[in-house]
């Protein structure tokens, strides 16, 4: 070991961007934390407010059309929160994992092994029989268990293996994606019908909230941001995904072997994605076809990193995503615009919030 | 079984392994520097786009590609700027770049094409030139790493980016080439699905291939000849489920479909142990940080 | 010796190219290198000659490394001159410097570990755009071995040598740019006696052949062995300057090693009284990990042992292991007889261990987070109180210690090397521990800071703590502990005890035996 003459100022870390995203959305202001993403979102905006105008139509008139169809009329909103259920759940446990500097991508894997395995149990002969209760918390405990054992694999691999996260997660996707087909084709199929896809869940269906047309996925994902909240802000836990996060040698030295918080991570990450699988299925869809999840795994990243890695931001940026989403095809059809632009606002949302971030720190380190 | 070795299937193979195969060398490309690019599925995709209307502009296939080879290259300074000057994390920009080809892809064929119309169909090449052109790029990159300074020094860069600095090699330069020639030829492998097989442009049409050619650099470990042998193999399996989808076998087609990706899952375990990933992939550069 | 490589030397001999009269390849005069508040070098010179090997002697932090990668290149000096070959330098830029004939061999090696030993000899000096093939790459090592009879293996990849092999490999690339100056960091650090003797070999043929070589070490037999000259600094200043080896003896060379006596700025124990509290309350028994073979230490309640010794050896993985941070090869650690769990911080904190890291930015602090977190960290309860409660609790703590911040919600970054370090002993000293492993706890703070943090360890000793204090600075130690020992060569030498011999220390670190030692 060399001798060393030690500088008196800690040696200079410079994180990667995320990190230095991460830290902000932990340690910075409440101005911080909305001012980047708010102003991503406007930045989105005015561009597409450009494509908008090139297409013909008024871009003020376009924006206040989508506003209106979230806000008035119960439909509207009813729509958002169907939307954003899935993106707030996934979301969250992106959020957490990516707080820990853990990054996966297989949500979307293990969204759909949390949704075969819950339809799988809520359609097999005799337990369908359950009460209703029951059987619909059986088959989201099921479904998020699935999930999160399906993303405890690529934690494990990485753990005791070394092998990268961010591969293995989205490796674990298209595998997913190949016990779903089999699983419609084969395994779960509705034998009276022509297409592939499973039974109908029938009495495993979410209850709407009484008096709307939401199912209570909507009120579960809700409920849980503020449990996720206070499990981040006040449980040990939280604390050690955090301190994970910054620096896992200190937490090794001084907490608790650092291996434990990559799984824990995964496995949060994985149950909430698997949850979310069963909750579409048996809150929207019915049943589990063939085409189950759309890019939604992604979506939800973008949900996560807008929300600042915050369950509370998560909420708001799950619904403002949701919303844009929906008042959009209401938008579309009044103005006749293509229906893809509201998929290139959003991934330009994403797109300024990492530049913004990139330029805000190479100002600050140039200072 | 022996449906795999029909000529059909083997020539299937081919057709679908192509592409991926060629988005797999430019993954090799960049990984080898250290950079991991998820933005391959993105700049696909865009190479796939910019080859088509180049193509139907011109009439040309083969100024198709080179438009999907510029586009591609574009998008990797792209990346590049953000990930290895502004020391962005890679993978969520990855994502994000992706994510916007996607949708920008789309949304600009939606324009140009209105739905309901058809869009033409262009001139294609035949598979020989395409077979020609991906033998050519593979011989080309093993020359590279295994015969040039400039090569060389691009893999210690992946590997260990602090001795090639004491060396004086420049770790962002190189990393910024090689970025920008892995996203060129991504495009090449979009705009070669495009002009080549498929003849035509639908939204999203890469459908995850660029994905798939991640996990190619991986299963191969980052050598560029076993990176295409493994796209043939990718195409093999493809091939082999699409004609088993009719059929009834003992073994579930689906299980073809996911063989691809087990098998890279054993691989990543087994190179990660034997260190076979360059060691500074996906870390950012600092000196006097390590 | 085989017929060596085509060398610039063959052009113009020994000296006469670029030396100047006096046959100096390298003058460097008046060197000062500053980092923040640490003066690491003040106006040092150092001459090197062609066929000479000078040997640069110090202890820790004597300024030897930085003086020579400012050599190198790898650092700049603030004021002074290097003139090299006659002319002066002016860019400090390591390619540069190696294309002036400069060659570097450090401790951690710049290799790629996934090339062969020819290829990485290819990669750091290329001859165009093509490499040539692997015959005559290999031909190129094969020539460079034979002249100089360092054998390294081509087959395997380089991170799959040995540390003499991938040592050895450095070298030889030094050579293969023909450097006329060749500067070696400790380079038989991690050789055998074997690896040591032919490496001594080596360097003289090189001497020999009109190169100048300097070589940084602690031990003494290799100075007498292998030096011609010998140069020592201490705290960043010349104590013997440029004189010849045969001039001095063992124990000289020792004692200007160790330096002055300081002023006595910290907490002088000597007249303390030495009632006994809980004998053996700190065990380490046959620890083997990295470079440590089975080393045992004892340490008594109320009792401050000191642990001196070069660093290298073996003080960062005694720390690793004490700490919980790596599950030791064998042997155990014990607090009050109860044995710690390899492997587990908790435990080691719940058995009343206190561990204050040499890094404490790596170890023991997490900079992103608000000093109330980092008082939390390791004692964390399952369910947390309120951030306004953390804040508010905290508040006595950072008062006690006297941490200067701009509150607990300030975040550890913003903290001066010594508050860090009094915030790191706030949360490890909190409570009573019944030992304390102090790992270097003074390094880097300045000498107010320091002085404040030796007091409260030796307070806790007072308290009837057991303190393994690791130490760099003999001064610091010879001031605070109770007994010595040193660590050298992977065990452990001593004990000794007050009053201290400066001389047998040093020689124990110097890796030699004194008379006194059985």
């Amino acid at each position: 070991m060399t001798a060393t003459v030690t500088p008196t100022e800690p040696a200079e870390e410079t994180p990667g961007l995320l990190a230095r995203i991460a830290h902000r959305a932990t340690a910075g202001g409440p101005i911080n934390q909305v001012l980047v993403p708010l102003a991503a979102v406007v930045a989105a905006l005015v561009v597409g407010a450009v494509f908008i105008t090139f297409d013909g139509s008024n871009p003020l008139l376009v924006y206040r059309e989508i506003v209106s169809a979230v806000f008035t009329g119960r439909r509207g909103f009813s729509d958002t929160a169907t939307a954003a259920t899935p993106l707030i759940l996934i979301g969250l446990g992106y959020a957490i994992a990516y707080r820990a500097r853990v990054f996966t991508i297989g949500a979307e894997g293990q969204y759909l092994v949390g949704a075969v395995v819950g339809t799988a149990w809520v359609t097999a002969g005799g337990i369908s029989d359950m009460p209703r209760f029951p059987l619909i918390m059986s088959g989201l405990l099921l479904a998020a268990l699935g999930g999160a054992l399906w993303s405890m694999l690529a934690g494990w691999l990485g753990v005791r293996f070394g092998a990268n996260i961010v591969i293995s997660s989205l490796m674990l996707v298209y595998v997913a994606e190949a016990v779903l087909a089999w699983a419609v084709r084969d395994g779960i199929k509705d034998p009276d019908s022509f297409v592939n896809q499973s039974r109908q869940i029938g009495p495993a269906t979410l209850p709407d909230l009484p008096g709307t047309s939401t199912h209570i996925g909507f009120a579960l994902a809700v409920l849980l941001v503020p449990v996720a909240a206070v499990l981040m802000a006040r449980h040990r836990g939280g604390f050690r995904v955090t301190a994970y996060g910054h620096n896992p040698s200190a937490l090794d030295a001084n907490e608790v072997r650092s291996k434990t918080v990559v799984l824990l991570v995964m496995v949060i990450a994985g149950a909430l994605a698997g949850l979310a699988g069963m909750v579409e299925t048996a809150g929207v869809s019915g049943r589990l076809g063939a085409q189950a999840s759309v890019n939604l795994g992604f979506e939800a990243i973008i949900v996560a990193l807008l929300g600042r890695l915050n369950p509370v931001g998560v909420l708001f940026a799950g619904l403002s995503l949701a919303g844009l989403t929906i008042g959009f095809e209401s938008a579309q059809r009044e103005f006749d615009l293509p229906s893809s632009l509201v998929g290139v606002i959003t991934a330009l949302i994403v797109v300024f919030v990492v530049v913004g971030d990139a330029l805000a720190s190479r100002g600050k380190e140039a200072a | 079984m022996d449906i795999l070795f029909k000529i059909e299937t083997l020539e299937a193979a081919i057709r679908l392994g192509i592409p991926v195969a060629l988005v797999a060398l430019g993954a090799l490309v960049s990984e080898r520097t250290g950079v991991l690019n998820l933005g391959l599925e993105g700049m696909m995709l865009s190479g796939a786009l910019a080859g088509y209307a180049a193509n139907e502009a011109t009439g040309s296939p083969w100024v198709g590609l080179l438009a999907g080879v510029a586009v591609g290259a574009c998008s990797g300074g792209v990346l590049a700027l953000l990930v290895v000057t502004a020391r962005a994390n890679q993978v969520v920009t990855g994502i994000a770049l992706t994510l916007l080809a996607i949708s920008a892809t789309t949304y600009l064929f939606q324009l140009q094409y209105a739905i309901g119309g058809i869009p033409p169909r262009v001139n294609r090449l035949g598979m020989t030139p395409l077979v020609l052109m991906t033998l050519a790029c593979v011989v080309a990159l093993w020359f590279l790493f295994n015969r040039t300074t400039l090569g060389m020094a691009m893999g210690a860069v992946g590997e260990a980016p602090e001795a090639a600095d004491a060396l004086g090699y420049r770790v962002n330069h190189l990393r910024w080439v090689a970025t920008i020639i892995g996203g060129g030829l991504a495009g090449l492998g979009g705009a070669a699905l495009v002009n080549g097989p498929l003849g035509l442009f639908i939204g999203n049409v890469t459908a995850g291939r660029g994905w798939v050619a991640l996990a190619l650099v991986v299963f191969a470990g980052w050598r560029p000849g076993a990176t295409v042998a493994g796209a043939l193999l990718f195409g093999l399996c493809d091939a082999a489920q699409l004609r088993l989808q009719g059929t009834t076998t003992d073994i579930p087609y689906e299980v073809f479909l996911a063989l691809p990706y087990v098998v890279t899952l054993v691989a990543l375990v087994l190179r990660a142990r034997a260190s076979r990933t360059p060691a500074a992939l996906g870390v950012a550069y600092v000196r006097g940080a390590h | 010796m085989t017929a060596r490589p085509q060398s610039a030397l063959d052009r113009d001999g020994p000296g006469s190219r670029g030396a100047t009269s006096s046959g100096a390849l390298v003058e460097m005069r008046g060197i000062t290198r500053n980092f923040g508040d640490t003066h690491a070098l003040r106006g040092v010179d150092l001459t090197l000659r062609g066929g000479e090997i000078h040997a640069l002697l110090g202890s820790n932090g004597a300024g030897k490394t930085t003086l020579v990668r400012i050599l190198a290149g790898l650092d700049r000096p603030d004021a002074g001159t290097v003139d090299l070959l006659g002319r002066p330098v002016a860019r400090f830029d390591p390619k540069a410097l190696r294309s002036q004939g400069v060659a570097l061999v450090q401790q951690h090696f710049t290799l790629v570990p996934t090339l062969s030993a020819s290829q990485n000899l290819v990669l750091a000096r290329p001859e165009g755009i093509l490499i040539p093939g692997a015959r005559a790459a290999r031909d190129r090592l094969n020539t460079l071995i034979e002249y100089t009879g360092l054998s390294v293996r081509d087959d395997v990849p380089a991170g799959r040598l040995s540390v003499g092999e991938q040592q050895r490999l450095e070298l030889l690339r030094a050579l293969d740019a023909d450097a006329r100056v060749l500067l070696l960091d400790e380079p038989t650090a991690v050789l055998t006696d074997q690896e040591a003797e032919t490496l001594l070999n080596v360097c003289r043929t090189l001497a020999a052949e009109g190169r100048a070589l300097a070589f940084i070490t602690h031990r003494l037999a290799e100075v007498f062995d292998g030096a011609d000259r010998v140069t020592v600094l201490a705290e960043g200043q010349e104590v013997i300057s440029d004189e010849l080896v045969a001039d001095h003896t063992r124990a000289g060379l020792a004692s200007a090693m160790i330096g002055q006596e300081a002023s006595g700025t910290f907490t002088d124990r000597s007249g303390r009284s030495s009632e006994n509290h809980v004998a053996r309350r700190l065990v380490v028994s046959g620890l083997s990990l990295g470079r440590l073979e089975a080393i045992d230490l004892e340490v008594a309640g109320g009792e401050i042992l000191g642990v001196a010794g070069v660093d290298g050896n073996g003080q960062f993985d005694l720390e690793a292991a004490m700490s919980a941070r790596s599950i030791p090869d064998a042997g155990s650690v014990a607090v009050d007889g109860m044995v710690l769990e390899a492997g587990n911080p908790r435990h080691r904190r719940a058995q009343g261990l206190a561990y204050i890291p040499s890094d404490r930015y790596q170890f023991g602090l997490i900079r992103a987070m608000e000093l109330a977190d980092n008082l939390e960290l390791g004692r964390v309860p399952r369910w947390r109180e309120r951030r306004a409660a953390r804040r508010e609790g905290s508040v006595a703590a950072l008062d006690h210690w006297n941490v200067q911040s701009a509150g607990p919600a300030a975040q550890a970054s913003t903290l001066s090397g010594g508050n860090a370090q009094k915030l790191v002993l706030a949360r490890e000293l909190n409570g009573e521990p019944r030992a304390v492993l102090a790992c270097y706890p003074t390094r880097g703070l300045d000498p107010n800071a320091a002085d404040t943090v030796a007091a409260r360890l030796v307070s806790c000793a007072d308290d009837g703590a057991a303190v393994l204090w690791i130490g760099a600075e003999l001064d610091e130690l010879l001031a605070v502990s109770d007994r010595i020992v040193v660590l050298a060569g992977g065990s452990v030498v001593g004990p000794f005890f007050p009053p201290y011999d400066r001389a047998a220390l040093g020689l124990a670190m110097a890796g030699e035996a004194s008379d006194d030692q059985p």
